[in-house]
């Protein structure tokens, strides 16, 4: 479900700023890294981790902002190729800061009240945190739709998705709708990236681990559809465990698998729209 | 810029001045020996090697306006065909070089026939992809490939440890490369995949199958880093997993944007730019890759027609201010 919040991120930014953000699992370890710094600055202040949910997301969001603000925005004007080149660079500029600023090593953060502990279900045992995070899919997405399609804001951004030509001879104010887009996205992969540490560690690498599978989500679920990043995600979790229970060594095999069958028989994704 | 890069290659063409220059190039290419000690001889064949590989991305990239992040990929497939034969089943050189285009293509021609499938959007993500399987691969493989330790005993003649008889090799087999790459992007059929670049559309209309030159390039381009990766296997002896990381790919993308993608010699000024660069600045500072960065995003804000475009468009100037 984690997947979810990245991919749903990574759609959004596509379908409204035609971007394709190859930097967006850099924003997902930075979230990682935020989260990490805070739970640890405030260790023994009760609710810590929370703080640290509620902060590092935002924190992402801001050099979101910052990124789309200075560097995306001068050059939507040029060519497709230069803007995934400079999110490109993006990537090395945040891998190499937070090698910088955190090291190289592993950082772990501990599963916060009051989700320690697992309970029992048909026989087996799940991490009660674990079972949040699954609940917290449906949330963010319902969560995100009602945004989209009830709210002004929404309003907006589906207009400027539509025709942004239209939306901005209309009023819109589409570089504020972009840099508030790009936020948006940005903050769900920090959200993403400060829930997972409980689970696993934090480190550097996760951010072309955790990007390559966002590509696959989309491309099993069709590029800048919310509805398909959610069954993307839905689908690659389940290849995966399936992978990981048959051939533990090929579990990673099992998604590309699924994405080159997605791409032969539908190539334009599952809720995608024929182009 | 359609115009503009068009005049410019075909000013680069057969005029007798650029025939002189290229001539007085290739004569400094083969006295370098002379002049160089070893450790720089050493680097200015790995730059020839880097150059080779920059060429042939720029295939894709600049005359194609496709964007791979993959290609080193295909540049690992290309070192590790050559250094699994000639280690694993006791190929002889030859035979095993050989193969590494034909190994490259095949999966190039493979990889490439899911990624031309969809828009730009779509090539860029499925090639990082892709790369990043033949990496998973790479590294999971250990009995063929030796995981992450690589291969590092593969048995390369004696007359390659030489530095000065490998210099000569590279530079033979670079150039032969170079002018076959020379020779297709200038053929009816490079023209076309540069009109494919400008407009897409429209050559499809005029009825070209935009989908099959777009592979045909991406085949093309995978060959070439196929012998890139091979030659390079040759130079140092070893393979490792980090020629087929996406960090690999960054590289060789600065090198076709520092030079300029829209000219057949930016990659070649490109690499030069950016050994010295890399020399330069990983005396200061270990984190080179933040420069690196830094250095794609000034590129980009500022200059991005690369080192080669702005010089020629400035040397266009001051004709035209002359005249």
């Amino acid at each position: 479900m984690v997947w979810f919040l990245i991919a749903a991120g990574l759609s959004i930014i596509f379908g409204t700023l035609k971007v394709l953000n190859l930097a967006h699992g850099s924003l997902y370890m930075l979230g990682s890294f935020c989260c990490y710094q805070v739970t640890v600055s405030l260790a023994g202040v009760p609710g810590n981790f929370w703080l640290a949910v509620l902060v590092a997301p935002l924190v992402v969001a801001l050099v979101g902002g910052i990124i789309e603000i200075f560097l995306l925005r001068p050059i939507y004007k040029a060519e497709m190729i230069y803007q995934y080149i400079l999110t490109f660079a993006l990537v090395l500029i945040i891998a190499e800061a937070c090698k910088m600023i955190w090291g190289t090593g592993y950082h772990s953060v501990a599963v916060p009240w009051p989700f320690k502990g697992s309970v029992g279900m048909f026989g087996l045992s799940f991490p009660i945190y674990n079972l949040f995070l699954i609940a917290m899919g449906p949330v963010v997405f319902i969560g995100l739709r009602t945004l989209i399609n009830k709210t002004d804001l929404g309003r907006n951004i589906r207009a400027v998705t539509e025709n942004r030509e239209m939306a901005n001879a209309l009023g819109t104010n589409v570089p504020r709708v972009y840099t508030g887009v790009f936020m948006l996205g940005a903050w769900l992969a920090g959200l993403a990236g400060s829930l997972w540490p409980p689970v696993s560690v934090v480190m550097l690498g996760s951010d072309m681990a955790v990007v390559i599978d966002c590509f696959i989500i989309v491309v099993i679920g069709g590029l800048g559809s919310l509805a398909g990043a959610f069954v993307g995600a839905l689908i690659l979790g389940l290849t995966t465990a399936f992978g990981l229970y048959l051939i533990p060594k090929l579990a990673v095999a099992f998604g590309f698998i699924l994405m080159i069958i997605i791409l032969i028989i539908r190539p334009y994704g599952l809720m995608g729209e024929p182009e | 810029m359609t115009a503009v890069s068009m005049n410019r290659i075909s000013l680069l063409g057969t005029s007798p001045r650029n025939a002189v220059m290229l001539a007085g190039a290739m004569i400094v290419m083969v006295a370098l020996p002379y002049f160089l000690g070893q450790s720089w001889l050493s680097i200015t064949t790995e730059m020839l090697i880097l150059a080779l590989a920059a060429s042939a991305l720029n295939i894709m990239l600049g005359y194609t306006g496709l964007v791979s992040f993959g290609p080193a990929g295909l540049y690992a497939v290309g070192a590790y065909t050559t250094g699994v034969l000639m280690e694993k089943l006791g190929w002889g050189m030859l035979p095993a070089t050989l193969a590494a285009p034909v190994m490259a293509g095949l999966v190039g021609a493979l990889v490439g026939w899911f990624c031309v499938r969809r828009s730009a959007v779509y090539f860029a993500l499925l090639t990082l992809a892709f790369s990043q399987v033949i990496w998973t691969v790479v590294f999971q493989w250990y009995s063929v490939t030796g995981g992450d330790d690589g291969l590092v005993s593969v048995p390369i003649p004696d007359f390659f440890f030489e530095i000065t008889n490998c210099y000569y090799f590279m530079l033979a087999v670079v150039s032969v490369c170079l002018f076959v790459i020379w020779k297709i992007v200038n053929s009816p059929f490079g023209m076309t995949l540069q009109a494919i670049r400008e407009n897409p559309n429209r050559v499809e209309f005029i009825g070209v199958n935009v989908k099959h030159y777009q592979l045909a390039s991406f085949i093309i381009s995978s060959m070439f880093l196929g012998i890139a990766g091979s030659m390079f296997c040759v130079f140092s002896g070893s393979v490792f997993p980090d020629y087929a990381y996406w960090a690999k790919s960054a590289d060789m993308l600065v090198i076709c944007l520092l030079g300029g993608i829209y000219n057949f010699f930016g990659p070649l000024v490109g690499t030069v730019v950016y050994t010295m660069l890399t020399k330069i600045i990983s005396e200061y500072t270990m984190h080179w890759h933040l420069i690196l960065g830094g250095i794609i995003v000034v590129i980009i804000l500022a200059m991005r027609k690369g080192v080669v475009g702005t010089l020629s468009a400035y040397w266009a100037d001051r004709k035209s201010a002359a005249a």
